[in-house]
C-alpha cells in the first residue's frame, strides 16, 4: 500500500485516479465495451467525471482537517467494533431515515424550509442518479419490437415493458418529475431569500444565492427541452439542448466546490448516535465541578484529541482540561478567574487587584503588536 | 469594524435586559444567546453577563469536524452554518468559555454573533445598547483603555501606596501599550 501511494503525486491523486478508473471501468461494463455509447450524451460523460474527481479531491482536503479526521476515524473504529452493531445498525438506520430521507429537523427550522428543501434535494437527488445512470451507460432502453421497451442495466437486460404504457411513460418523464420539483423548491428558496430580512444578514452571493440561480437555469432548460419537442415540434431544440448542456456542465463542475457540497458531508451526522450521544439529548459524562452530566466520554476524548493536535493549551493549573467541565461550570471558571476570586479572599485594605494571571506580567514579554490590534503610530506623516 | 465589546462583570445588576434584548435581534429566532448567571451563588446575588470572546483563533471552529463555524472579515465567529452542521456538540465542549448553544430540535449550534447585522455597520449590538449598568458596553479602543487604566489607578485615588513587596500588584493588566 505504502509502496503503491509513492507512486502517485499525493494520496488525493492517487484516490482520485481510483475513482476515475472504475468509473470507466463501469462505463465499458455498461455500455458494453462502448458499443452503446450514447454519443449526444458526451459532453455530459465528460463533466461527470470531472464532477467524480472534484468530490474525490474535496472529501480527501475535508478529511484533512484534524475535526473531520478524529471523528471519522472513531466511526469507522465503531463500525469494526463487533459489541456496538446493534447500536451500528440502529445509528445509521435512524440517521438514514430521520436525518436524510425525511430530513425532519429543517421540518423543525420551519415548515415552509422543510417542503423547500425537501423538494430540492431529492429532486436533484433524483436527477443525479437518473443523470449518471445514463451518462455513465449503467442504464439504457433498448427496443425489443416494435412497441416493447427493455431497460438494460449495466449491459444485463432487466424488465420490459410497453413503448406507451403508465411505467413507462413515468420512467420517461422521470427527470421531467424531478425537474418541476428543483424548480418548485428552488423558487421557494429565492422568495425566502427576498422576503426574509433574517437570512439576508450572514446571506453571500456566491454562496447563498449562485447556485439557486444555477440549479433554477438548469432545470429551466431542460423543462423547456420537454416543452420544446413536446408542445412545439422541437422549436430551437438544438439551442435549448447546448444551453441545457452548458448548465449541467457548469453545474457538475461547480458542486463539490460549493454550497451544494453539504450533501455528501451530511452522512457524518450518523456518527451522533453512533459515537457521542446514543440515546437522542441524553447524556452520561458528569462534570467535574457541578457533577451534571453534559456530554459523553468518547465525546470529550474526542475534543480534546483535535484541541491537542491543534496546539490548544487548554489544561489547567490541577491538569484536568476546560472540556472536562460542563458549559456552564466553564463560564463561572472564566469570571472568577477575571474577578480574581478563585484565590483565597485578599486583604480588603490591600491594593485592588489587577492582576489576574490572564495577562502577561512583567515588561520583558511583550506580546506582538497585532494582539492589540492598534494602528501603528510611526506610519502616520508628521 | 472599529469597536470593541467591553464586560464589566462586576456592574451586572442581573436584570437580564440583554437577554431580553438578545432575543429580539434578527436572524436570532427569539432565542437569547447571551447568558446571565449568578457568580456564586452561596455567596452573593452578583450576577455576570456572558459573551462570545469572538476569537482570532476560535476553538469552536477548530472543533467542528463539519467545518460549519465561520469567520467574517470582521472577525466576527457566526453560529454554525445551518446546511453544514451535523449537530455533534464538539464546539460547546472545545469553547473554552462554554458559549455554543445548541437547539436540539433544528439540530444546529447557534451562538453570539454579536450581532453582526449591527456590529458591521458598528452600530452597538442589541445587548449592549439596552444594558442599564454599562456592564456590557460597545466602545472604541481608546476609550476600552482608558477604562482599563483606570482600575490601575483606583488604587492611588484610594490612597494606596505600592511597596516593594507588591508593586505588581499596581500595574494595569496590559503593559507596554500605554503612550501617554
Ligand atoms: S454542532 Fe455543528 S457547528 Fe458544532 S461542532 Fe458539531 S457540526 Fe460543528
Ligand atoms: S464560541 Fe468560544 S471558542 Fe468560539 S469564538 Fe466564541 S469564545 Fe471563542
Amino acid at each position: 500500500m505504502q509502496r503503491l501511494e509513492k507512486s502517485f503525486y499525493s494520496k488525493t491523486s492517487m484516490y482520485a485516479f481510483f475513482v476515475t478508473l472504475v468509473l470507466f471501468f463501469t462505463v465499458w461494463i455498461g455500455t458494453g465495451k462502448f458499443q452503446h455509447i450514447d454519443m449526444a450524451l458526451l459532453g455530459y460523460l465528460l463533466s461527470s467525471f470531472i464532477f467524480a474527481i472534484g468530490l474525490t479531491v474535496r472529501m480527501c482536503s475535508w478529511l484533512l482537517r484534524p475535526a473531520t479526521y478524529q471523528v471519522v476515524k472513531r466511526s469507522l473504529k465503531n463500525l469494526k467494533d463487533k459489541k456496538r452493531v446493534k447500536r451500528n445498525i440502529i445509528s445509521i438506520l435512524k440517521t438514514a431515515f430521520e436525518n436524510i430521507f425525511l430530513q425532519k429537523f429543517i421540518f423543525k427550522r420551519g415548515i415552509y424550509r422543510g417542503v423547500q428543501h425537501f423538494l430540492i434535494a431529492w429532486g436533484c437527488i433524483g436527477s443525479f442518479a437518473i443523470t449518471f445512470g445514463l451518462t455513465f451507460g449503467w442504464m439504457r432502453f433498448d427496443l425489443v419490437d416494435s412497441d416493447t421497451y427493455q431497460i438494460v442495466v449495466m449491459d444485463l437486460p432487466t424488465i420490459t415493458m410497453k413503448a406507451h404504457g403508465i411505467f413507462a411513460e413515468m420512467i420517461y418523464n422521470g427527470l421531467n418529475i424531478t425537474a418541476v420539483m428543483v424548480l418548485v423548491g428552488v423558487c421557494m428558496a429565492l422568495a425566502r431569500r427576498i422576503v426574509d430580512k433574517d437570512v439576508k444578514v450572514t446571506q453571500r452571493f456566491e454562496f447563498d444565492l449562485f447556485p439557486l440561480y444555477l440549479l433554477l437555469a438548469v432545470t429551466v432548460s431542460g423543462l423547456l427541452l420537454t416543452v420544446s419537442y413536446t408542445f412545439l415540434d422541437g422549436w430551437m431544440h438544438h439551442y435549448i439542448t447546448l444551453i441545457h448542456q452548458i448548465t449541467v456542465v457548469v453545474m457538475l463542475v461547480y458542486f463539490p466546490f460549493g454550497k451544494l457540497f453539504h450533501l455528501p458531508i451530511r452522512p457524518l451526522a450518523t456518527a451522533v448516535p453512533m459515537n457521542y450521544q446514543e440515546e437522542w439529548k441524553v447524556d452520561t459524562r458528569p462534570c467535574k465541578k457541578c457533577g451534571a452530566t453534559y456530554s459523553s466520554d468518547e465525546q470529550i476524548e474526542d475534543v480534546k484529541g483535535i484541541l491537542q493536535a491543534q496546539n490548544f493549551d487548554l489544561q489547567l493549573a490541577d491538569g484536568s482540561f476546560l472540556a472536562d467541565y460542563c458549559p456552564a461550570c466553564r463560564r463561572r471558571m472564566r469570571v472568577m478567574k477575571q474577578l480574581n476570586m478563585e484565590a483565597p479572599k485578599g486583604n480588603p485594605y490591600g491594593p485592588i487587584q489587577t492582576l489576574n494571571g490572564i495577562q502577561i506580567s512583567g515588561f520583558g514579554k511583550k506580546r506582538s503588536d497585532e494582539f492589540y490590534n492598534i494602528p501603528k503610530e510611526e506610519e502616520k506623516v508628521h | 469594524m472599529r469597536k470593541i465589546m467591553y464586560l464589566e462583570f462586576e456592574r451586572c445588576i442581573g436584570c437580564r435586559s440583554c437577554q431580553a434584548a438578545c432575543r429580539e435581534c434578527g436572524g436570532h429566532e427569539a432565542k437569547e444567546r447571551n447568558y446571565v448567571e449568578y457568580v456564586d451563588f452561596m455567596e452573593s446575588r452578583q450576577t455576570y453577563p456572558m459573551l462570545c470572546m469572538q476569537c482570532k483563533d476560535p476553538a469552536c471552529a477548530r472543533v467542528c469536524p463539519a467545518n460549519a463555524i465561520q469567520i467574517t472579515e470582521e472577525g466576527v465567529v457566526l453560529s454554525a452554518m445551518e446546511e453544514k452542521c451535523i449537530g455533534c456538540r464538539n464546539c460547546t465542549f472545545g469553547c473554552p468559555f462554554g458559549i455554543p448553544k445548541f437547539d436540539f430540535e433544528a439540530n444546529k449550534m447557534y451562538k453570539c454573533d454579536m450581532c453582526y447585522d449591527r456590529s458591521k455597520y458598528d452600530i452597538a449590538p442589541m445587548c449592549a445598547s439596552v444594558c442599564p449598568s454599562d456592564a456590557i458596553r460597545f466602545i472604541d479602543f481608546d476609550e476600552m483603555q482608558a477604562l482599563r487604566r483606570r482600575r490601575a489607578q483606583m488604587n492611588l485615588v484610594e490612597g494606596k501606596k505600592p511597596q516593594e513587596g507588591n508593586k505588581w500588584e499596581y500595574v494595569p493588566e496590559f503593559f507596554g501599550v500605554y503612550t501617554d
